[in-house]
C-alpha cells in the first residue's frame, strides 16, 4: 500500500514537472524570438541554452512517467492514450528547440518591416500551446472541463493561420526588393513557428477525445 | 471410502473455483492491475474463510428443500450436478452450479419418495430472480455515488485509480468471502445431512462437522481459483475488463453485497428483530448477479439497448439446468442404487434419525476429523512459509527494478 502511494505520488509529480517544462519551454522560446527579432545574440543564445535544458529535461522525464506507468501498471486503461499526450507534448519543445537552433544555424535575414508579424505570429502560436496545458492538467483533476478550455486553443491556432497567410502575402506580394530564395526561407522560417499552434491543435484533438472517454 | 465420496463435491467446488473466481477478480487481473498470483491468494483464503464462518445459512436452506441422508446419495447428486454443469458449458449454455444442485435434490426428493417443500422451492427461485434485480440496483446506486464523489472531490486521475486499485483488491476480498459464504452450500451442501464428523477443538477456534466438510469444499475451490481460474479469465475476463475500472469496482462491489446478503444469517436476524420479513439463505449464481449490475451500470449509463437474448438465456436456464439436473440425478441414482447397491437415502420419516447417525462408522469418522485437523496445521504452516517467501520475492523485485533504473539515468548521463 505504501509503496502504491509513493509511486503515486512521485508520478503525479512528474507529470506536474512535465507541464511545467513545457509551459516554461513555451516562454522561453516567446523570448528566444524576440530576442533574435531584437538582434540581442545574447539573449538569443542563453534562451537556446534554456529551452535545450529544458527539453531534455522534457525527454528524461516522458520516458520516466512511461517507465512508471508500465512497471508498476498505472492507468492500464488510459496509459496508451496519456502516454500519447505527453509524447505529443514533447514534440511541441522538440520543435521549439528545433526552430531556435534553426534560426541560430540559418540566421535568416527577416526584415525589420516583418518584426511586428513575426511576433504576432509567434504570440498567437504560442498562445494556442499555453491554453493546451490547463486543459492538459485538467483532464487528469476534472476531466469534464477540459473541452471548455480547448476552446481557446483551437481559437488561437486559426489565429495564427490568418496572420501566418497575410505575412505570407506580404512577402511574396508586396515586397518586391526580396529574391525568390530570401522570401522562401521567410515562408520556411514562418512555417516553423506556425507548427507549434499546428502540434497543439493535434494535441487537443486527442484531448478532446480522451475527455470524452474518461467522462462517459 | 468417505473421501471417495466426496470426491465428487470436491470435484464440484474444484470447478465452481475455476469458474467463478473470474467473476471477482477477472477484470482486475485482466486489466493487470492486480497480478494473478495476487488475486489467486487473496481469493482463496477469504474464499475459505467465508466457507468456514457463513456458509452454514445457505447449507439449511439445500437441507430443508431435501436432506440428502445418504452418502451415496450426497455422492451421486453433486456428480450429476457437476455433469449436468460440464455438459451445459460444452453447449455454451448459460448455467449456475446452484440450478444444478437444486435440480439434483429434486430428482433426489422424486426417487427417495420425499416431499419438496414448496415453500423452500419458491423462495430459492424467487431469489435466483430477484438476486440479478437486487444486483443491478445496488449497481446503479454504487455508480451514482461514486461518479458524485469523483466529481466533486476532484482527485488526481492517477491518484483515483491507486484507490480504485486498491479498493479492487478489498472488494474481491469481500467477493471471494461472500462467495464462499454463500456458494458453498452448493459444493458441500448435499453431504452435510449425511455427514457427523467429531468436533475439532484447536483452542483458538473449533470446527464442527459440517464446518469441517466447508473447509474441505473451500480447500477445492480455492484449488480451483489457483490451478484453472487464470484460463477462465483470460477467456471470459475480457466481457468484464471492456468496463472502466470503477465500473468494474462497483460490479464486483455489488455482486459481494448481493451475495453477503444471501448468506448472512446476522443480517436476517437483525431485520427479523426490527419486524421486517427475514433475508432467505439461498446459494445465488455469481455469475448471473454480475450480468444484472452489469445491465445497471448500462441502464444507468442510458444505454437503449439491453440484449434481451442475454436475458432470455439466464431464464431460459432457470429452468433448463434444474430440468435437465434432476432427470439425470433421478436415472443416476436408479443406476446407484440397483446396478451398484449403493445405499442412496431413505424416506425421511421411514428411519429413525440413531439410524442415519450409523450410516457413517465412528471410526471412519474420528479419522477424518484427524486428517482434517493436521491437514489445516499443515496449511497454516505451509500458508506462512508462501507468505514470507513472497514478500522476500517482492523486495528482491523492486530492488532490482530500482537498480535497473538507476543503471538506465547513469547510462544516458
Amino acid at each position: 500500500m505504501t509503496v502504491f502511494t509513493r509511486t503515486t505520488k512521485n508520478l503525479i509529480l512528474k507529470i506536474d514537472e512535465f507541464f511545467d517544462n513545457i509551459e516554461l519551454g513555451l516562454l522561453v522560446f516567446k523570448e528566444g524570438i524576440k530576442s533574435y527579432l531584437l538582434n540581442d545574440m545574447e539573449a538569443f543564445a542563453i534562451h537556446i541554452q534554456k529551452i535545450e535544458s529544458l527539453e531534455s529535461n522534457a525527454d528524461r522525464l516522458q520516458r520516466s512517467i512511461e517507465n512508471e506507468m508500465i512497471t508498476h501498471s498505472i492507468l492500464p486503461q488510459h496509459r496508451a492514450e496519456v502516454s500519447s499526450l505527453i509524447e505529443e507534448l514533447d514534440e511541441i519543445i522538440d520543435s521549439m528547440k528545433g526552430s531556435l537552433n534553426e534560426f541560430n544555424i540559418e540566421m535568416p535575414d527577416i526584415p525589420s518591416s516583418l518584426n511586428n508579424n513575426l511576433i504576432n505570429i509567434t504570440e498567437f502560436s504560442v498562445s494556442a500551446a499555453e491554453e493546451l496545458i490547463p486543459a492538459a492538467r485538467a483532464y487528469f483533476k476534472s476531466p469534464h472541463t477540459v473541452r471548455e478550455k480547448l476552446l481557446k486553443v483551437y481559437y488561437y491556432e486559426s489565429e495564427t493561420d490568418t496572420f501566418s497567410r497575410s505575412t505570407r502575402k506580404i512577402i511574396f506580394q508586396d515586397m518586391k526588393e526580396l529574391d525568390l530564395a530570401h522570401k522562401a526561407h521567410l515562408r520556411y522560417i514562418i512555417h516553423h513557428i506556425e507548427r507549434i499552434s499546428d502540434l497543439a491543435q493535434e494535441a487537443a484533438d486527442l484531448l478532446s477525445a480522451m475527455a470524452i472517454k474518461i467522462v462517459m | 471410502m468417505i473421501l471417495f465420496f466426496l470426491t465428487s463435491g470436491l470435484f464440484l467446488g474444484w470447478s465452481l473455483g475455476a469458474n467463478d473466481a473470474s467473476n471477482i477478480f477477472g477484470s482486475a487481473v485482466c486489466s493487470r492491475i492486480v497480478t494473478f498470483r495476487k488475486a489467486a491468494v487473496i481469493a482463496s483464503v477469504f474464499v475459505i474463510l467465508g466457507a468456514v464462518i457463513q456458509g452454514g445459512g445457505t447449507s439449511q436452506t439445500l437441507g430443508k428443500l431435501g436432506s440428502v441422508n445418504a452418502l451415496g446419495g450426497s455422492f451421486t447428486l453433486a456428480l450429476v450436478s457437476a455433469v449436468t454443469v460440464y455438459i451445459m458449458t460444452k453447449f455454451a449454455l448459460p448455467v449456475s452450479t446452484t440450478q444444478a444442485i437444486v435440480g439434483a435434490i429434486i430428482g433426489w426428493n422424486f426417487f427417495t419418495g420425499n416431499q419438496t417443500d414448496g415453500k423452500t422451492l419458491t423462495q430459492i427461485v424467487l431469489t435466483w430472480i430477484s438476486g440479478p434485480v437486487i444486483g443491478a440496483a445496488f449497481a446503479i446506486l454504487l455508480f451514482m455515488v461514486l461518479r458524485r464523489f469523483k466529481r466533486s472531490a476532484q482527485i488526481h486521475l492517477i491518484r483515483f485509480e491507486s484507490y480504485i486499485r486498491n479498493g479492487l483488491i478489498v472488494v474481491g476480498a469481500f467477493g471471494a468471502y461472500s462467495l464462499g459464504a454463500n456458494n458453498i452450500a452448493n459444493v458441500m451442501g448435499v453431504f452435510v445431512p449425511a455427514f457427523n464428523l467429531q468436533e475439532i477443538d484447536i483452542g483458538l477456534f473449533s470446527l464442527s462437522s459440517s464446518q469441517q466438510l466447508f473447509l474441505l469444499g473451500g480447500l477445492a475451490i480455492a484449488f480451483g481459483i489457483i490451478t484453472y481460474s487464470k484460463r477462465v479469465m483470460e477467456t471470459v475476463g475480457s466481457s468484464i475488463i471492456e468496463l472502466s475500472s470503477e465500473a468494474a469496482l462497483v460490479v464486483v462491489l455489488a455482486q459481494a453485497l448481493v451475495l453477503f446478503i444471501f448468506s448472512s444469517s446476522g443480517l436476517s436476524s437483525i431485520l427479523t428483530s426490527i419486524g421486517l420479513p427475514p433475508i432467505p439463505m439461498v446459494p445465488i449464481s455469481s455469475s448471473q448477479v454480475i450480468i444484472g449490475c452489469v445491465i445497471g451500470i448500462g441502464l444507468y449509463k442510458g444505454a437503449r439497448n439491453i440484449n434481451f437474448k442475454i436475458l432470455g438465456e439466464i431464464a431460459g436456464g432457470w429452468l433448463a439446468t434444474p430440468v435437465l439436473s434432476g432427470l439425470l440425478t433421478f436415472f443416476s441414482l436408479f443406476f446407484m442404487k440397483n446396478i451398484f447397491s449403493l445405499n442412496v437415502g431413505y424416506k425421511t420419516d421411514t428411519r429413525a434419525p440413531d439410524d442415519l447417525n450409523n450410516i457413517i462408522a465412528t471410526g471412519a469418522a474420528s479419522d477424518m476429523s484427524d486428517i482434517i485437523k493436521y491437514l489445516l496445521l499443515g496449511l497454516l504452516i505451509t500458508g506462512t512459509l508462501v507468505i514470507i517467501f513472497f514478500y522476500f520475492l517482492d523486495r528482491k523485485k523492486q530492488f532490482e527494478l530500482r537498480k535497473s533504473e538507476e543503471k538506465f539515468w547513469k547510462n544516458i548521463k
